[in-house]
């Protein structure tokens, strides 16, 4: 039984059809490479599976049961998170405290809990906040905790977002571009992270346009091309096929 | 259906709302801020043109113009010193908001020092009336509405067959590729301020025979405006005439009809289309 | 000397002599006017800590007013109309109060920025409009006057709330602003908090986050309702009137002055000192002699201070400069020569 499916997942923006039909099958614990040229929907896809946009027409089934239609915190809340390329920080917040108000999945006890502070809240919180800390050491902006999140290179920018993400208990994880703005090392850097996080039990979808860290990743690529899949299957086998090089000739490098 | 006297008078107060809806929508485009003083500049176009018949015997078409250069200038300096600061990142909208309703009290202050409480009359500019069969037109609304036309006509004209009014349109729609194209964005805002209240302040002034001039008589055209640009469609100069349109008649229709209640409907509709439809009749979508 | 931590502990216990102050007040003196200026600026640090609070979560309401003004007629009615004793009608105007907040929260806050804005400067209207036309229930702009309280026996005193004695209605006000400073401190520093912060800095990051973003605005929303509501039976009481025009869209733009210019950062300290300030300097001005000049100064006085204070900050922002100053700490945040993530 899959993980995630999508079946005939299109949406169109008027007449523009962003996603064309598009089937899409999840097992758990892959790391599952979405590529393919600038606008051809893999970003579209990612709002649609996360709730920030409803699929024209389609479902998507997590775990057998249909979440297609539904809000995107509830989608969180089921474990499905995601990052994103732009809008990515909490305006004004220091690191640290954008990772904390961002960590309302993590917690166990409820608003009332932790109003009144009891002790069940209070234990619940320390772990939490020990997470945060450990995962902010893990991405190296430990040491920025109090600087204001916006004064972060664009590199570090992202790995805050991968942390946010990583706060709020993720089953499957959706990165969206995560090594834009990174330099080589960073981007390896984020590749081993992307490993330990599969060999911890999360499904990783990973949207990239660097095909090295595809290629050192991803257990399974899907290609797309204006809204349509148009390949899928190991990398090494996809990279090699022709429409895929002809999609992408004049627009990407391998 | 309703005496013509009572369409008449939705279509003279349409054309006050068309006008000041329109001063609005110019402002909210460029600069994305609700000026909040428009009703105030309006008020102000009113006492210029009072003084300036009354105690400087300037004919009554050169004082309107008289009145929308200066309160025209007197927009462009509140841009410059108080909204221009405010609408910078770190600020933002609301303190922008704040400052615009706190210069409601500056102005109102103001002009009630300067020139007094007491409710003030315009004698007549226009006497007369135009008889058309079972009704008559004073000539004073009959200009009132001649002027709008005028003005339309004019706005049109520049925004649409002229270097500047297109600098304002490329603005008004994207800021920045319209900054890389070598528009000042800074002198844009400046400018469209200006427009925006020299065109509330002729409002005032072509009223200002009509009914009695005071320092609180921008308020109810404020809120007026306010609700046309909503019916409208807030982003949308189209939408502010034909917002001002169905709200004048509507507002003297529903008043003939059902006097007290007149209010509760307009303010029950703008809250339903905002609920509804919130970018009006001509608006850009929001998701 | 065991040490001492003053760089926390000094400035709390100023602000704790300054409510000791305030609290012994009436032992020095029962002047009807100084005791009616704070008890009125409490009740608009109420309205405004509501204020603040929905600003919190993104929404800046331009019709607070309009639940000082429902509050304030539901106790009315409820003792003049229908005859209720005054102390359950006080608690009712509140829970009434809060309970029309939570049903047009749920209506109006699906709707953000300035439509919102704008639906409730419209609803205050009609809060208004309603309040004048509906003659049987409010008597329009006649008003109600609403009784005053029973005396209340304590401890073999009798605590009279007689007009022209200010004092109990004066403790009854800081009653009422401590708990609702406290709550309102509390939810401003615990998660929730936070999780109303979330949606004001990046609405599609905390819903992504897991944050329900309906549920939060109408929580926030109606908790300032609720407190809202009892400002407005409080005050309607203590002047013994109310009419449609005490809490009408004046009253609601000058919640919002007090709040921007108090402090936004601080729900409590900015409510406290926005209002304290704005209201005070409001009757200081109305005494002048020239009339017309009060408005006139007013507006300045805002509009510049909202000028000169660096950006996005209020009033209550000069407290903490302050006593950085005092202690010389850096104002900003430095950034360890070491760190490897030094901007250039």
């Amino acid at each position: 039984m899959p993980l995630l499916e999508l079946n005939g997942i299109t949406k169109l923006f008027g007449k523009l059809a962003a996603l064309e039909d598009i089937d899409l099958n999840v097992e758990e614990g892959e790391i599952l490479g979405i590529v393919g040229p600038n606008g051809s929907g893999k970003t579209t896809l990612i709002n649609v599976i996360s709730g920030y946009y409803r699929p024209t027409m389609g479902t998507i089934y997590f775990n057998s049961k249909k979440i297609s239609g539904l809000r995107p915190d509830q989608i969180a809340a089921k474990g499905i998170v995601r990052t994103f390329q732009s809008n990515v920080l909490f305006e004004g917040a220091t690191v640290l405290e954008s990772m904390l108000i961002g960590s309302l999945l993590r917690y166990k006890t409820t608003d009332w809990q932790a109003f009144f502070e009891t002790k069940a809240y209070r234990k619940d919180n320390e772990e939490v906040v020990g997470r945060v800390i450990e995962l902010l050491k893990t991405f190296n902006i430990f040491n920025d905790i109090f600087l204001p999140a916006a004064g972060l290179s664009h590199g570090y920018q992202r790995m805050l977002g991968i942390t946010l993400a990583l706060i709020a208990n993720p089953k499957v994880l959706l990165l969206d571009e995560p090594t834009t703005g990174m330099n080589h090392e960073e981007a390896m850097f984020v590749v081993e992270n992307i490993k330990k996080i599969g060999e911890q039990g999360v499904t990783v979808i990973l949207i990239e346009h660097n095909m090295k860290v595809i290629l050192n990743v991803a257990t399974r690529v899907v290609v797309l091309n204006f809204g349509n899949k148009i390949a899928e299957g190991k990398p090494e086998d996809v990279m090699n096929k022709s429409e895929v090089i002809e999609a992408y000739l004049g627009t990407e490098t391998i | 259906m309703p005496p013509a006297e009572i369409l008449i008078d939705g279509l003279v107060q349409s054309c006050i709302y068309i006008t000041m809806a329109f001063g609005m929508v110019l402002v909210f485009s460029i600069l994305g801020i609700l000026n909040w003083t428009h009703g105030q500049f309006y008020m102000l176009g009113a006492f210029v043109v009072y003084y300036s018949i009354t105690a400087a015997g300037i004919p009554f078409p050169l004082s309107l113009l008289i009145s929308g250069i200066i309160i025209g200038a007197l927009g462009m300096l509140v841009e410059r010193f108080v909204i221009e600061r405010l609408n910078a990142p770190g600020y933002g909208m609301m303190y922008v908001s704040v400052a615009t309703l706190a210069l409601i009290f500056f102005f109102e202050g103001a002009a009630g020092m300067a020139f007094g409480l007491m409710d003030k009359g315009l004698a007549t500019v226009l006497p007369g009336v135009l008889n058309l069969g079972s009704f008559s037109v004073s000539y004073q609304k009959i200009a009132v509405i001649i002027f709008t036309l005028v003005v339309m006509i004019i706005m049109y004209v520049v925004l649409n067959r002229t270097k500047v009014g297109l600098a304002i349109r490329a603005a008004a729609q994207e800021s920045v590729a319209a900054s890389l194209y070598g528009i000042s964005v800074k002198r844009v805002s400046l400018l469209v301020m200006g427009i925006g209240c020299a065109l509330a302040a002729m409002a005032g002034a072509i009223m200002a025979p009509v009914y009695t001039i005071n320092p609180f008589m921008g308020r109810i055209p404020m809120i007026f405006s306010l609700l046309a640009i909503i019916i409208g469609g807030l982003g949308s100069l189209t939408g502010a005439i034909v917002g001002g349109i169905i709200l004048g008649f509507l507002n003297s229709v529903i008043a003939y009809y059902v006097s007290y209640l007149s209010e509760f409907v307009l303010f029950m509709l703008v809250i339903i289309i905002l609920l509804v439809r919130p970018q009006g009749l001509f608006g850009a979508p929001i998701k | 000397m065991p040490y001492f931590d003053y760089k926390t502990w000094i400035p709390r216990i100023v602000i704790g002599v300054l409510i000791a102050i305030f609290v012994i007040l009436p032992v020095f003196t029962t002047s009807v006017i100084t005791l009616s200026i704070f008890i009125s600026s409490g009740i608009w640090t109420i309205a405004v800590m509501g204020f603040t609070l929905v600003l919190r979560t993104g929404q800046f309401s331009m019709g607070q007013a309009a639940f000082m003004a429902l509050g304030a007629y539901a106790s009315a009615i409820l003792t003049v109309n229908l005859g209720m004793p005054f102390w359950p009608s006080f608690l009712l105007s509140g829970i009434i109060s809060g309970i029309i907040a939570l049903i047009i929260g749920l209506i109006v806050l699906r709707v953000g920025g300035i439509y919102f804005s704008i639906i409730t400067l419209a609803f205050g209207e009609l809060v208004r409009i309603f309040a004048q036309e509906a003659e049987g229930i409010t008597r329009g702009v006649r008003g109600i006057i609403p009784p005053t309280p029973p005396t209340i026996s304590l401890l073999g005193f009798d605590i009279n709330f007689a007009a022209g004695n200010p004092v109990p209605y004066y403790y009854f006000m800081i009653i009422l602003v401590a708990i609702t400073a406290i709550i309102f401190w509390r939810i401003e520093h615990s998660r929730i908090g936070g999780t109303f912060a979330s949606l004001a800095l990046n609405q599609t990051l905390a819903e992504h986050q897991g944050i329900h973003l309906m549920k939060y605005r109408v929580i926030a929303f109606t908790i300032a309702g609720v407190f809202t509501g009892f400002a407005g039976a409080f005050y309607a009481n203590f002047l013994s009137i109310i009419t449609p025009f005490m809490f009408g869209l004046w009253q609601s733009i000058q919640i919002m002055m007090m709040s921007v210019v108090g402090g936004i950062s601080s729900i409590v300290g900015g409510a406290l000192i926005g209002a304290t300030i704005l209201y005070t300097l409001g009757i200081y001005l109305s005494r002048l002699p020239i009339y017309n000049i009060q408005y006139v100064v007013f507006g300045t006085v805002v509009v510049l201070v909202l000028l000169f204070l660096p950006k996005g900050t209020g009033l209550v922002d000069l407290w903490g400069k302050f006593w950085r100053k005092v202690f010389r700490e850096p104002d900003e945040y430095e950034i360890p020569e070491e760190s490897e993530m030094a901007v250039e």
